[in-house]
């Protein structure tokens, strides 16, 4: 079993860039042909994917620019690093030769759960709702390593859960010794990513064990069941775990705002999942 | 030379790209072999090299695009380029648009192209007077810049950071030293976009100088105000941001408001005749500036004055 951790820890050290969806790449290749392209349209268009997001923050972050992991959001990095070097790294990110099914899944809850984040952070007035919003988009990037780098125990994983009917971090625990929040927090760290979205990736189904970033982590834990209850993509599993004492302390939560909340994030998701068939279609054209 | 160089090369012939490879490699250097160029852009970016090489045979292209992309920003323009190019074409080659640092003829003699290597990255850190910080052109570029801009219709802008000094004082120079980057990028940022070429340069210290086209200045400078807003404001915790001040104590020990970073730019359009010399820019600029920080927040002032 220490054996299987120390391979993945050694994979996630060698995971230099991971492959995204084509219908993104193509939607900002056809941005970028107009040279006054909006920003922000670049910048939202990224935000939807937690793949290049993650690789847009590991550049900005990394120290070759000398700002100490400090930069946590997308539009922040979009003004450090400029539109031509965002352009550039986004087409030539490689891109999956195939829409599997499981990927295309994990995108739709990275994606929600970014949605449903952000709901939540404006509904109860928290700051820093964009940095809230990101660290929910990437709260699973441990399960793209897992789906990505070590697909044979990925697919294992799956048929353990539909055998047991467990859920996907207790399968990954039974079956690799580690769960895809460690796994998350490892390829954060080797990505110099900030700490304030470590933590919420690496808590996210144990708010308690949070130190610092305990709110964000409770909001990214909420989002995360919101965005399972309300059946949108595909995280592994369909089993929808319980909102923690601990978040639902940290966030003050009652029934009727988190109704609201509720409320709010089915509406959002609906735009999300129009949003989401382009996505696919745009990348269906290509092939 | 450290001994251990990361080079990225350019080739379409595959050939030669796995014999080059070979030599490089037995010097205990790391090569990374690209066969097309489409990719070599997001490498760079994401993971840069220390030199990159080019072979420019067989290529129509002669990867111009590419080349200017590198050497247009400022932190990637000082990985040095060689080309490997043809005996007999080089003299076709127009420089101007090839802003490569060296090249070596095909066929070359492997210890030529080590010892070009070598040259070419110890040059690039003795021409440049870049600034060690940002990267950014130093004085000497800076006033060979505006020099170059006397009567055009351009503007020269200089900027500053309000408050920087008791920031750096207060939470180390480790942070103030973030902040000079973030301001040099934000300011390199704004102004390429701008797409038409424009000089982005630091004079040291929180003192930076940027020129533009006369009818991009405004544009530019509300750009780069509101851009700096957004990444100063992450740089205080929630409490502070919403109050606008800090407490700090001065070197006496004196307790002082402190109101959060700003900045102070101040434009000068080149094309008046009250602007005959290098040193008449600098002297309209500190009056400009003089009023531009009378206020708390950002604020960009431009000399109407046509005497």
């Amino acid at each position: 079993m220490g054996n299987k951790v120390n391979e993945i820890k050694r994979i996630v050290q060698d995971t230099k860039s991971l492959p995204t969806l084509p219908g993104i790449v193509l939607k900002i290749s056809k941005l970028a042909e107009d040279d006054k392209s909006s920003v922000n349209e670049i910048a939202r268009l990224i935000s939807s994917d937690h793949i290049l997001s993650a690789k847009v923050l590991k550049l900005v972050n990394s120290p070759f620019y000398g700002f100490s992991g400090r930069v946590s959001t997308i539009s922040n990095a979009l003004i450090l690093l400029g539109v031509n070097v965002i352009r550039s790294l986004a087409l030539s990110s490689s891109i999956f030769e195939i829409m599997e099914k499981s990927v295309v899944g994990l995108w739709e809850h990275s994606f929600g759960a970014a949605v449903a984040a952000n709901t939540i952070a404006k509904i109860l007035q928290l700051p820093d709702a964009e940095e809230i919003s990101t660290a929910a988009l990437l709260h699973d990037i441990g399960k793209a390593i897992i789906k990505i780098k070590l697909e044979e125990d990925y697919n294992q994983l799956i048929s353990i859960i539909k055998e047991k009917d467990i859920s996907m971090i207790d399968a990954e625990h039974e079956f690799l010794g580690t769960g895809h929040p460690e796994i998350g927090e490892w390829i954060a760290r080797t990505w110099f990513l900030p700490e304030k979205l470590i933590e919420p990736i690496a808590c996210h189904h144990n708010v308690k064990k949070s130190v610092i970033h305990k709110t964000k982590t409770a909001a990214v834990h909420l989002a995360d069941i919101l965005v399972k209850a309300s059946d949108f993509g595909f995280s592994g599993d369909d089993i929808v775990p319980r909102i923690q004492t601990e978040a639902w302390d940290k966030l003050d939560l009652n029934e009727k705002i988190l109704e609201e909340i509720v409320q709010e994030t089915e509406d959002r998701l609906i735009e999300a999942k129009n949003f989401s068939l382009e996505i696919q279609t745009s990348g269906e054209k290509q092939s | 030379m450290k001994n251990n160089l990361r080079i990225a090369l350019i080739s379409k012939d595959c050939e030669l790209s796995s014999q080059l490879s070979i030599h490089i490699e037995s010097k205990g250097h790391q090569v990374i072999v690209f066969n097309n160029e489409s990719l070599v852009l997001g490498y760079i970016y994401s993971d840069p090299s220390d030199i990159i090489i080019i072979n420019f045979q067989f290529s129509e292209t002669n990867f111009h695009g590419l080349i200017s992309e590198i050497k247009k920003d400022c932190y990637f323009g000082t990985i040095p380029i060689i080309g490997l190019i043809d005996e007999n074409t080089h003299n076709n080659i127009e420089w101007k648009d090839c802003p490569i640092d060296d090249f070596i003829t095909l066929p070359f003699k492997y210890n030529e192209l080590f010892s070009r290597i070598s040259l070419a990255k110890n040059r690039i850190q003795r021409i440049f007077d870049n600034n060690p910080l940002t990267k950014l052109p130093g004085n000497t570029s800076i006033q060979k810049a505006i020099e170059n801009t006397i009567g055009a219709p351009m503007s020269v802008c200089y900027l500053d950071i309000n408050n920087f000094k008791p920031y750096n004082d207060t939470f180390g120079f480790t942070r103030g030293d973030e902040v000079i980057r973030m301001t040099a990028r934000i300011i390199s940022n704004a102004v390429r976009q701008t797409g038409d070429g424009g000089f982005a340069g630091h004079i040291g210290g929180d003192d930076f100088v940027f020129i533009v086209k006369n009818e991009s200045a405004e544009f530019v400078c509300k750009t780069i105000i509101n851009n700096f807003n957004i990444i100063a404001s992450d740089l205080f915790e929630e409490e502070v941001k919403h109050k606008g001040f800090y407490i700090a104590k001065d070197r006496q020990g004196n307790e002082n408001k402190i109101y959060l970073l700003t900045l102070a730019i101040a434009v000068v359009p080149m094309n008046t005749p009250q602007i005959n010399h290098y040193g008449k820019v600098a002297e309209i600029a500190a009056e400009l500036k003089k009023y531009a920080k009378k206020f708390t927040e950002s604020k960009y002032v431009i000399n109407r004055r046509k005497r």
